[in-house]
């Protein structure tokens, strides 16, 4: 008898817990409330929410928003004054001056000082660590403060170009814990974050410029590719800013999906240290075997936009879209090509690709099988990430790669500096002296004009002397509830939520 | 008394031969937590003035004493990618992990005691042979598969749940429990099929003894003779196989949190061991080979309590 009463209330237990979770089972729904957006990302921030110290793209898109420089692209590709109300350049393009713009506050509701300023300046141009803390700023010679309201930045080199490294975060000289307690300007302040969970941020309502629509986003970390899809149809995220064209075809009529471009160089790099790739004949060969279209038709349906050097078509005036029909697919050329450098057999090499991924998986497994045409063998092998950086990029120990070389600033040299023959960033240990030298010549120039002549000069080099496989500007899709609107795509890897808004009903 | 020191003495030298391993790992496999957080903008300078900074040009006995020092004095150390101190990530995640675990537990539990006497009540059955069938089928699912399967069906077609829509405990635990409900569907399915399977043989075994007659001839029903004589006889065996089932269920419980987007411990641990972030997967490792030994200790205990007649020694 007693069993039979324990057993009940046993029963009476279960079936309450399983009521109770069942009937909470509508799930984390978006919220219907359109003030609150969830976002989903692909990695949580897991580098530095320091902003002078993230390196990782998918950091810097989301810190894009917390943090702002003097001066602020916007999606055209212009450089705006942002903190700074104005600035001046010397005619001789060695002194920057910015006079600030009054009453902008940091989140904590301090104001920004030029102090504040120099700091964060001086901060990049660090050199304790080695390297300046943002390479970029080891041109710099000195920062000083005129008055309570101008900072001048000097540099050793003229260089008419550097307003586009401005755009490095302002930080309050009085954090000591940038990397824990993110303080910048941005239209978005940091809330809180919970690893591999969520990140989170609420519109900063002192914000100097015009205030983001959307008062809390919540950022959703989803690191299994296969459950994007899901989750979207599901209702628990709104947006995914880089979904793939097979993913669009899953998408429920909620959403609507936006096209733009990457905005990076895909390749396959060679290193030009290892036989046979030191070979100019050998390179061409392989570009006029590779065929760009063919891997778009076959991965994307045909979107992206083929590249023929190190430039994209988002840096309007440097892109040169007739570099595109240097190699045309020619077979017979790229066997005689072969031949001539002494390999009519073809040869075999390593294709190391980064497993994390797809788009450059499946761009290497397509090229892997264009090349067996003129009986070149590669075989692709797949790596962690990390091991991709140490192996491959810092320490050059790889024969080719796939992967897309994205531009940190508005600048040619974002692209073209590491193809120069002794620059740190060059993996691929390409040296060439005529790039040095129209690279040096253009560094040199203060004439709009020449400058861009120069740049276009190295972007062609590069193409002739087949540095790289060049393939595409990757097509990038953006999937959004359709109960938002106002996305807005930039040259930049950069994500600008402020701009999203609840579409009016 | 003398038991407990015992135990007490191999857990330690378990959790430290363990950590020590972990060590061992990453000291072989390539790559490091400078390189990893440095990205593309990893020069050789920048790297080394990292490493010191977070002391990784140590000897590795060095840093592993120092580890051990610290961990005894309950200082996990701090994560490198998240700058926060990795006791506060665990003890934000385990809950997640344990929650999915018990749920898990429990239904197995309450499905496969009930589903075995049954079928061993029944056998040879249409219900019996219904049963025996379907766990053939159920046991050959891997959970990822079968979690893949739920979601489609519960999540997708039936809407019970909105997949990948977890929601933390911290701010609603009717809803987390919801969520958590179906994964650890995912993770009991496979071993409510062999713990089935299991108790069914066993009981089937118990009953041609001598006392179950004894206890049919003293007035007992089926039922009756079933639950409170065969059964706890009957469980020994389901027992030790349910402790090793728990200790399984940490690591599928890794798996299934993939599939489901669950940022329990399993993901922080895949994460930072991509990172190299050393601090938080040696908590992690230590914090479930703890959890392991634990539960096989409980299972000892669980044995004294069905069975009398064994003594712990």
């Amino acid at each position: 008898m007693k069993a039979k009463v324990r057993n009940r209330v046993l029963l009476a237990l279960v079936c309450t817990a399983l009521t109770i979770a069942l009937g909470a089972c509508a799930g984390d729904k978006a919220s219907e409330n359109t003030s609150v957006i969830s976002i989903g990302i692909p990695q949580d921030i897991e580098d530095s929410l320091d902003p002078h110290k993230a390196v990782a793209a998918g950091t810097k898109e989301i810190l894009f928003n917390l943090y702002e420089g003097l001066v602020k692209p916007d999606s055209d590709g212009n450089l705006n004054d942002a903190l700074a109300a104005a600035h001046t350049v010397s005619e001789d393009g060695k002194v920057y001056t910015f006079t600030l713009r009054d009453g902008v506050k940091f989140h904590d509701g301090s104001l920004v000082t030029a102090e504040d300023v120099k700091y964060s300046l001086d901060r990049c141009a660090d050199t304790s660590s080695g390297d300046a803390l943002v390479p970029a700023f080891s041109a710099v010679e000195s920062v000083t403060i005129l008055d309570d309201k101008t900072v001048a930045l000097t540099l050793k080199e003229p260089d008419k170009d550097f307003l586009a490294y401005m755009d490095v975060a302002i930080i309050p000289a009085s954090n000591e814990d940038p990397e824990g307690n993110p303080i910048g300007t941005g239209p978005y302040r940091f809330v809180s974050r919970s690893p591999q969970e969520n990140f989170i941020l609420e519109k900063f309502d002192d914000y100097w410029g015009t205030p983001a629509y959307i008062d809390r986003i919540e950022l959703k970390i989803i690191a299994n590719a296969d459950s994007i899809v899901t989750s979207l149809n599901g209702g628990s995220i709104d947006m995914f800013a880089r979904v793939s064209q097979a993913m669009t075809q899953q998408l429920s009529d909620d959403f609507e999906v936006l096209e733009g471009t990457m905005n990076l160089v895909q390749a396959m790099y060679l290193n030009h240290a290892v036989e046979p790739f030191d070979d100019v004949r050998v390179r061409q060969a392989l570009s006029y075997t590779v065929d760009p279209q063919e891997i778009m038709d076959l991965i994307s349906d045909g979107r992206g936009t083929q590249l023929g050097s190190s430039m994209f078509p988002a840096f309007g005036k440097y892109y040169m879209e007739e570099l595109n029909d240097l190699y045309p697919t020619d077979l017979d050329k790229a066997r005689e090509l072969l031949a001539e450098a002494g390999y009519p057999d073809g040869f075999s090499f390593t294709l190391t690709v980064p497993s994390n991924y797809q788009q450059h998986i499946d761009t290497a497994q397509v090229v892997a099988e264009q090349l067996k045409r003129i009986g070149v063998t590669a075989d692709i092998q797949l790596v962690e990430w990390e091991s991709w950086v140490s192996d491959v990029y810092a320490g050059r120990q790889f024969e080719a790669t796939v992967v897309g070389l994205d531009a940190s600033s508005l600048t040619a040299p974002a692209l073209l500096d590491r193809f120069r023959t002794d620059a740190g960033k060059n993996f691929i240990n390409y040296s060439s002296q005529a790039y040095d030298e129209a690279y040096a010549k253009a560094q040199a120039s203060t004439k709009e004009e020449e400058k861009t002549a120069y740049y276009k000069e190295c972007e062609r080099i590069l193409a002739e002397e087949a540095a790289n496989v060049y393939i595409q500007d990757l097509p990038c899709f953006v999937a959004l509830n359709k109960k938002y609107t106002g996305y807005e795509f930039y040259p930049l890897y950069v994500q600008d939520f402020s701009k999203l808004r609840p579409v009016e009903e | 008394m003398k038991y407990f020191a015992k135990k007490l003495i191999g857990l330690f030298a378990t959790l430290l031969a363990v950590s020590f391993l972990v060590f061992l790992a990453f000291a072989v496999i390539p790559g490091d937590p400078a390189t990893a957080m440095l990205g593309t903008q990893a020069t050789p300078e920048r790297i080394e003035a990292l490493r010191e900074e977070m002391g990784l040009n140590e000897p590795l006995l060095v840093r592993y004493a120092a580890w051990v020092a610290d961990f005894v004095r309950g200082d996990f150390g701090i994560s490198y990618s998240y700058r926060i101190p990795v006791t506060n990530m665990i003890v934000d995640k385990l809950p997640v992990t344990l929650t999915l675990m018990a749920l898990s537990f429990l239904l197995i539990v309450f499905v496969s005691i009930p589903l075995g006497i049954t079928c061993a009540r029944y056998r040879g059955g249409v219900l019996d042979h219904c049963i025996v069938a379907a766990n053939q089928v159920v046991m050959a699912i891997p959970a990822f598969f079968s979690g893949i399967l739920i979601t489609l069906v519960f999540g997708l077609l039936l809407h019970l749940f909105t997949p990948g829509g977890y929601v933390s405990y911290q701010k609603d635990w009717g809803r987390f429990l919801g969520y958590m409900l179906f994964p650890s569907i995912a993770v009991a399915l496979p071993k409510i099929a062999m713990t089935t399977k299991l108790l069914r043989a066993s009981v089937l075994s118990e009953t041609r003894l001598d006392y179950v007659r004894t206890a049919y001839s003293r007035g007992n029903g089926t039922r009756a003779v079933l639950y409170r004589h065969v059964l706890k006889n009957a469980l020994i065996p389901v027992v030790t196989f349910l402790g090793m089932a728990l200790a399984d269920m940490v690591a599928g419980s890794i798996i299934v949190e993939q599939v489901f987007n669950i940022p329990g411990l399993g993901r922080i641990l895949l994460t930072s061991i991509s990172n190299r972030d050393y601090p938080v997967v040696q908590a992690i490792i230590v914090c479930i080979a703890f959890l392991v030994l634990t539960i096989n200790f409980l299972v000892d205990l669980v044995y004294q309590m069905v069975d009398p007649r064994i003594t712990i020694e």
